[in-house]
């Protein structure tokens, strides 16, 4: 593993300015991740190995992820790159208790994980991940219910509706998902998980589904709604889209395929800039190499 | 050429009159039908007393009703309503079970496949003697080929239902740490609904032939009989009239259910565009 800290020219701890804010002055100015991680990880991965069972009998075992070790500080956005199968979203499944590992460890807050649960919000590709028969509304609601069983039904509906209004589905609340866009549905699922209040946001591409054009109001949006977030979430993001890595994460983990490892992690001073900034030029070039050397 | 007198109709009242036309077709074709039916019973050399007119059997239906007779027909339908109704209940918890066992294990799920194999192809009144002999000349009996009618449609459906299931709305209930009853309950019926109610609607077409049928071989349970007993007495007393009527409140019964089911269709599985209306 290449570990590019200091080797990357620009690697310097920003601190988080939302983009579009039309009152920047009336939402809490988030911990920058160099703040956060003084506060510890998070997520403690150490040298994971996961194999799937294939063939007759399931007999044949077929190696996804080999050796890979990292931490997640808290607070911070991971993203995790790398090319079509390397393994990042079998990483990412593990890390959400959805897959069991085959050796190494994963631990959060100090604890293995053996199962899904509510610490581990898991944001999907797919946009039937939204259930058919409740709105919108109904549907960030849900996800609060489960949460918090006890909680206050007026203080659920205020939670589930602060976080509708910050995807900006306000409009959209009593709609039915058959009727939203993959944009609005993705919108919905992430109000949905950020409402639950996870230790940790787990995002398996849930942009590469959509056009260009949402792709990157949807990446603009992420960044918006993290940093208006009172405790900002803990967030790791699977992707193959370099840009999107420079433009979303703090850190960004590199992955070779065949079986997947660690290529490199990478520090970004760039996070939440535009593509055309010199700083996020740059890391995309140097991740661009990075997956090339791979190639 | 010679001028129409006839103002011509604007584009709107054609189109207006043409959805209206449409609206009621199924409405049309009905009457055209029980019209057919009347006209060849009175023009016709048909034996009225083998095929009685239309409208004769409105005549003794309405009387069966109690609108100008004795209200006779309320019984006997209720009486074939309450076997349906409670073998349908039971048929839906018994599906229920069967299916959420066997998305618990293998073992259940071969069983019912196996299960469901052998006894969806019975025509389930084949099992009336044996049902007699076991329960006697009792409603139990009734109940018993009726649910057997019923239930192997509701769970073969509820199967296909839950195996089409997409596995992210299943994770998503794992990932809200939902117990096996939570998941049942909150994802997959609600996530199976479409197949479920094609599943209710197909067995409940079984279970109604079923009670029917089972009741004109049957006759009386108990102290009363159902329509089937009834359309069987109008044959021995010559009342061929009755029998049709009958025959015809089996029909509206059938309808009014096919309304029920596509009502609770348009207000959950079409409205969420779980299924195309």
């Amino acid at each position: 593993m290449v570990n590019t800290h200091d080797a990357f020219m620009n690697v310097r701890p920003m601190p988080l300015q939302p983009r579009t804010a039309k009152d920047p002055a009336a939402r809490p100015v988030p911990a920058s991740p160099a703040a956060s991680a003084q506060a510890g990880n998070v997520v403690e991965i150490e040298d994971v190995c996961i194999d799937y069972s294939v063939g007759p009998g399931r007999r044949q075992k077929i190696r996804a992820v080999e050796n890979v070790s990292i931490s997640v500080r808290r607070g911070e956005k991971l993203v995790i790159l790398g090319p079509s199968g390397c393994g990042k979203s079998t990483l990412l499944m593990a890390l959400g208790g959805f897959l069991p590992i085959s050796s190494g460890s994963i631990k959060v807050n100090g604890a293995s994980v053996s199962k899904p649960s509510m610490e581990r919000i898991m944001v999907f590709q797919d946009f039937q991940q939204l259930l058919p028969w409740f709105s919108v509304l109904e549907n960030v609601k849900w996800g609060v219910r489960k949460r918090w069983p006890k909680l206050d039904p007026q203080e659920a509906d205020r939670i589930a509706r602060r976080q509708v209004e910050l995807v900006g589905l306000s409009r959209q609340a009593d709609q039915y998902p058959n009727t939203l866009s993959g944009g609005q549905k993705q919108r919905c699922a992430i109000a949905r998980s950020f409402a639950a209040a996870p230790e940790i946001l787990l995002m398996d591409e849930p942009f590469g589904a959509l056009d260009a054009i949402n792709r990157e109001r949807m990446q603009q949006e992420l960044n918006n709604i993290w940093s208006q977030q009172e405790v900002p979430t803990t967030i790791a993001f699977v992707t193959h889209d370099v840009n999107e890595a420079v433009f979303l994460g703090h850190r960004v983990m590199v992955m070779t395929s065949g079986p997947g490892r660690v290529r490199a992690v990478v520090d970004n001073p760039a996070v939440d800039r535009s593509s055309e900034d010199p700083d996020a030029a740059n890391l995309a070039m140097h991740l661009r190499e990075l997956l090339k050397e791979e190639a | 050429m010679r001028q129409s007198t006839m103002p011509a109709l604007p584009a709107d009242s054609w189109q207006g009159a043409y959805a209206f036309l449409r609206r009621f077709q199924k409405l049309f074709v009905i009457c055209a039908i029980f019209l057919i039916w009347e006209l060849v019973v009175r023009y016709g050399k048909v034996n009225p007393m083998l095929f009685p007119a239309f409208s004769d059997v409105v005549a003794s239906l309405l009387h069966g009703l109690g609108i100008g007779g004795k209200p006779e027909l309320w019984q006997y339908m209720w009486e074939t309503l309450s076997v349906i109704l409670q073998s349908f209940a039971l048929s839906v918890v018994l599906a229920v079970i069967l299916t959420s066992l066997a998305l618990a294990s293998s073992l259940a799920k071969d069983f019912l496949s196996v299960i469901t194999g052998m006894f969806q192809p019975l025509p389930s009144i084949a099992l009336l003697p044996m049902a007699i002999l076991w329960f006697g000349f009792s409603r139990e009996s009734l109940v018993f080929v009726v649910v057997m009618s019923m239930v192997w449609p509701i769970a073969s459906a509820l199967t296909v239902g839950f195996a089409t299931i997409s596995p992210t709305l299943v994770r998503l209930g794992r990932n809200y740490e939902l117990n096996a009853i939570g998941t049942l309950t909150q994802i997959m019926l609600p996530a199976a609904l479409p197949m479920l109610i094609a599943g209710l609607r197909v067995g409940w077409g079984f279970g109604w032939r079923t009670v029917v049928a089972a009741e004109l071989v049957f006759g009386a349970t108990g102290s009363s009989g159902g329509i089937g007993w009834y359309i069987n007495n109008s044959r021995l007393f010559m009342n061929v009239a009755d029998g049709f009527a009958g025959i015809l409140l089996v029909i509206i019964i059938g309808l009014i259910m096919e309304s029920i089911f596509l009502f609770i269709q348009q207000r959950t599985t079409y409205r969420w565009g779980t299924e195309a209306a």
